[in-house]
């Protein structure tokens, strides 16, 4: 493999891993709380993918375990049968409601763990109470997962095949170019989303001071909902993604992807969007580099050694407003 | 200024009735009494000032008014209505604007978008660009800098920025607190013209500073505020020449 | 904290020593004849961890009760002293010329192992401790986090084989994925019996005890509530916060090498002991007990390492194994991490203070010694006030 191949893969990776950062990076923005959990949500919708694309390919072989073979043949049929024989459409419909079933989860997680939390007073548990239960909320979902679905590895099924020729790097397979194609898209949607509509402003102000928002006459529940929903269903379109293009799903997948995740957008600089973008396509290269040498086992070590080696030197990040907090 | 808004409906109050009414209320912060029962009136069309040491509750005051913070008793009013059951944006829809202390800008929004941001609960395109129009000539400085980050602009900038976005909601009721704070002398006064203009097309305001020299010339009325409880109130001119007040607060 | 009463009453300080004296003597009666009473080597095993745990918990609660910090990554320094005590103690035993592990030679052994598993541990706290002067909380917990998971990613891809260096030589030794398992794979040398166990959690917990009460741990407290107001009387922030992690550590290294060499304990130490999982459970502990109180974080580490144990064997008999082969999910250990998922988010929500809160038992009241309880003012709220 040579480096520019490494470079291209590295990219998708990165989109993908971006995708996800962009959670990370939203939810902090508006209630400066790291939320644990959406790891885990991105866990989640790789699942939620799952269901819906065997359903609607009609193939549970997949799920066993979690669907009956009855249950897929009868209720979904009658209403999905048009897609099965378009696997394209099916995969597009199957992301859809992958991201509408995460984003339901996101805005569930918010009101469970955080939103009671919210407006108690000052004071040293105030900083602690909303980490224990992002954590708490972290745990149970994975293990969750682990009950749901079994820890087996699933493969998803492979519904993209084929290869597409790209000038100056010949041939990559579809599902890389869909992975880059639907990123970018996405990507310039959420900067128009953030910069032009009443929401993005909403939440740019609740993240620069939630009473002045207030002021506003913002609604912030249901900004910090939105944001929730927003940043889960981004990470249920990288998910999907993920899968489709490569891998299995299995419950501990958002350890590994959401670590990569958090990272990227703490390199970039947590809060801001254009960072997360960056430090998803960053962390995606580093990794597919690092395994061109002999310490390709060693990806996550070096991750983490970014991770700490950024937050000491530069804790904001490369794109993260220098802004000194208050206390 | 065009203040009447198009999508919000006008308020029946009857003649000598007050827009806004405190009566007795209070606020503590985890047991300790920040405001010790409060009776404070504006009427329609008044500028009333409230004027006292730092500390004195006047912040508290206006918060309790957005229900920035919860009562632990007393009623506010909003001509004639109780407000208590109303969140913070209920109170900003039905036309109360608090232009914070210390300004309270969204720094890394552009002027226009700070300003807009005012506005959201009140879309509609026209109004929009009518009030915009109003604030740029009542504030030509934002209008040369509407693409600027409102972190860039100065002091009195973000003042002048801070009451712009407020009026962006066309309110009937402007809560303004401490406009001079740490802003040069010059852009006091015009700070304090454009209040009065503000007033003059219709809205009412109720202003908290301590400069009580501008806040006194400024209002018709004023309450002074002394450690959460009224100490004084009366016509401005008068608590003016209260000897009291001269020594207390307008140094001899 | 005795200080005022030592003058007066020069029985106190005796009877102390005689406590003392008689908790370490029945310590001392458990590793000699505990073999004798309980035959079980699984239940003798379940009270020492218990034990251990207990370490695990009240150090911990140094960092994230006392000081206010939130580590989450408290396995890495357990770890790191688990596998520093498992290769000590294995070199020492080939050294001592092999055989049966005796309770005489244990008083060479374990002093060594736990001493360089301390000081190792200790070292670790203080780099991992040091950014928490320039980082907020959940910054810090991800630095917690970072170190935890690299020391065990390291110890577990490090590859047997490599003609690397010499660094990657010495961690291929360490077994990677599949654990260290001493020397030739002959088993780690389980030399801490109750004795070690039982002693030293008594007297590291009164340590603890003594921490809190002093006027370091007061500084502390102060800290946590109002770090500027905190500093503004003198407290010096920077040090009292690299110093409870260094504390923190050196429990947990005890801790971690009490484990990897205890009697009736497994002889492997394997890295996925130390994982994120380990270190949930360490703030479970914490945060049941109550953060910031001693003996709230022994009964939290008591009572989850007896319900982990539980579990275990639940899930081990013939029904539940049956079951599972009709239903391949049920997994009781992820059952169990919901249920104390579940209660952690629902204790936050409901009592964010734990199920002690600050307060200890056994504790004389001593006029608001205690710390701030629930209803003392905060400093943070004045200042809002103003």
């Amino acid at each position: 493999m040579n480096i520019l191949e490494a470079v291209f893969t590295g990219i998708t990776q990165g989109a993908m891993i971006a995708l996800v950062a962009l959670g990370y990076t939203m939810v902090y923005g508006v209630l400066k709380l790291i939320n644990f959990a959406h790891s885990e949500v991105f866990m989640m919708a790789a699942y939620f993918g799952l269901v819906f694309l065997s359903l609607l390919i009609g193939d549970v072989s997949a799920v066993n375990g979690i669907v009956s073979p009855e249950a897929a043949s009868s209720t979904f049929a009658g209403v999905f049968g048009a897609l099965r024989g378009h696997p394209l459409a099916a995969a597009a419909a199957a992301t859809v409601l992958a991201m509408l079933a995460a984003s339901a989860l996101g805005i569930g997680v918010e009101r469970v763990a955080y939103k009671p939390l919210r407006g108690r007073g000052k004071g040293a548990l105030v900083r602690v109470t909303p980490l224990v239960t992002a954590l708490g909320m972290s745990v149970l979902l994975q293990n969750l997962a682990q009950l749901l679905f079994t820890a087996r590895f699933r493969p998803y099924p492979q519904v993209l095949s084929g290869e597409v020729q790209v000038p100056g790097l010949g041939a990559i397979t579809s599902s890389r170019a869909l992975i880059l194609g639907a990123s970018i898209i996405v990507m310039i949607g959420l900067e128009l989303i953030v910069k032009r509509t009443w929401f993005g402003k909403a939440m740019r102000a609740l993240s620069a001071n939630e009473e002045a928002a207030r002021l506003m006459g913002v609604r912030t529940s249901r900004v910090i909902s939105m944001t929730f929903a927003l940043g889960s269903s981004l990470a249920a379109l990288g998910a999907v993604l993920f899968c489709l293009d490569q891998s299995q799903v299995y419950p501990t997948m958002g350890v590994v992807i959401g670590t990569r995740a958090f990272v990227a957008a703490v390199l970039g600089g947590i809060g801001s969007i254009t960072g997360a973008m960056l430090g998803g396509l960053l962390i995606g290269i580093i990794g597919e580099l690092v395994k061109l040498t002999d310490y390709s086992g060693g990806v996550d070590v070096l991750v983490f050694l970014v991770l700490i080696l950024v937050l000491l030197v530069r804790p904001a990040g490369l794109l993260g407003s220098t802004r000194t907090e208050k206390v | 200024m065009r203040v009447a808004h198009p999508t919000r409906a006008s308020l029946a109050l009857a003649d000598g009735a007050p827009l806004l009414e405190l009566t007795d209320v209070k606020v503590s912060y985890g047991g300790i009494k920040a405001l010790k029962g409060v009776d404070l009136r504006v009427f329609p069309g008044e500028i009333v000032a409230m004027i006292g040491a730092n500390g004195a509750g006047k912040t508290t005051t206006l918060k309790s008014i957005m229900g920035l913070v919860p009562l632990a008793g007393g009623a506010v009013k909003l001509a004639g209505r109780p407000l208590a059951q109303d969140t913070t944006e209920q109170r900003v829809a039905e036309g109360i604007s608090l232009a914070p202390e210390g300004r309270a800008i969204f720094p890394n929004l552009t002027v226009l978008e700070n300003l807009e941001l005012g506005a959201y609960l009140h879309r509609d395109a026209k109004a929009m660009k009518e009030t915009l129009e109003d604030v740029t000539e009542l504030f030509p400085r934002l209008g040369e800098r509407m693409k600027q980050e409102g972190g860039t602009l100065s002091g009195g900038e973000q003042q002048m920025l801070a009451i712009g976005r407020a009026l962006m909601a066309r309110p009937r009721l402007l809560l303004l607190d401490e406009p001079s704070l740490g802003i040069a002398p010059k852009l006091v006064q015009q700070i304090f013209r454009a209040i009065a203009e503000i007033a003059r097309s219709g809205v009412t305001i109720l202003l908290v500073e301590q400069n009580t020299r501008i806040a006194l010339s400024t209002s018709q009325r004023a309450y002074v505020l002394r450690t959460g409880e009224i100490a004084l109130e009366g016509d401005a001119k008068e608590l003016a020449s209260n000897p009291e007040i001269q020594a207390a607060y307008l140094g001899g | 904290m005795a200080r005022g009463q030592a003058g007066k009453s020069g029985g106190l300080r005796w009877s102390r020593l005689a406590v003392g004296a008689g908790v370490l003597g029945v310590a001392l009666l458990c590793d000699l004849y505990l073999a004798d009473f309980v035959h079980d080597s699984s239940i003798r095993q379940l009270f020492m961890l218990a034990a251990c745990n207990v370490l695990v918990a009240s150090s911990l609660n140094v960092i994230n009760g006392m000081a206010g910090q939130f580590s989450i990554g408290h396995a890495g320094f357990v770890g790191l002293g688990g596998y520093t005590s498992a290769v000590i103690a294995s070199n020492l035993h080939e050294m001592l010329g092999g055989g049966e592990p005796t309770f005489a030679r244990s008083f060479i052994v374990v002093p060594v192992c736990l001493l360089a598993s301390a000081t190792l541990a200790g070292i670790f706290g203080f780099l991992v401790g040091l950014p928490s002067l320039r980082l907020r909380g959940d910054y810090l917990a991800i630095v917690t986090l970072g170190f935890a998971e690299i020391f065990r990613l390291v110890i577990a891809t490090a590859q047997a084989g490599e003609d690397g260096s010499p660094i990657a030589r010495a961690l291929s030794r360490l077994g990677g994925q599949n654990g260290y398992m001493g020397i030739d794979n002959q088993g780690i040398p389980l030399y801490a019996g109750p004795f070690w166990v039982f002693g030293l959690a008594f007297v590291l917990g009164v340590v603890a005890w003594r921490i809190k009460f002093s006027g370091w741990g007061r500084a502390l407290r102060a800290l946590r509530e109002d770090e500027i107001a905190a500093a503004a009387v003198g407290v010096d922030p920077t040090r009292y916060k690299v110093t409870s992690f260094v504390i923190a550590a050196v429990g947990a290294g005890v801790a971690g090498g009490l484990m990897a060499i205890m009697r009736d304990g497994t002889p492997i130490v394997n890295p996925d002991n130390y994982n994120f999982q380990a270190s949930f459970d360490a703030i479970t502990m914490v945060i049941l007990g109550g953060s910031g109180s001693v003996t709230g974080a022994a009964i939290g580490g008591v009572f989850i390492t007896f319900s982990i144990k539980a579990i275990e064997q639940v899930q081990a008999t013939s029904a539940v194994q049956a079951l599972r082969r009709e239903f391949e999910s049920l997994d009781l250990n992820a059952l169990r991490m919901i249920v104390y998922a579940l209660v952690l988010v629902l204790l936050m929500v409901v009592r964010p203070e734990g199920l002690l809160g600050e307060r200890e038992l056994f504790q004389k009241r001593r006029g608001g010694r205690g710390g701030s309880g629930p209803d003392a003012p905060r400093a943070g709220a004045k200042a809002e006030a103003a």
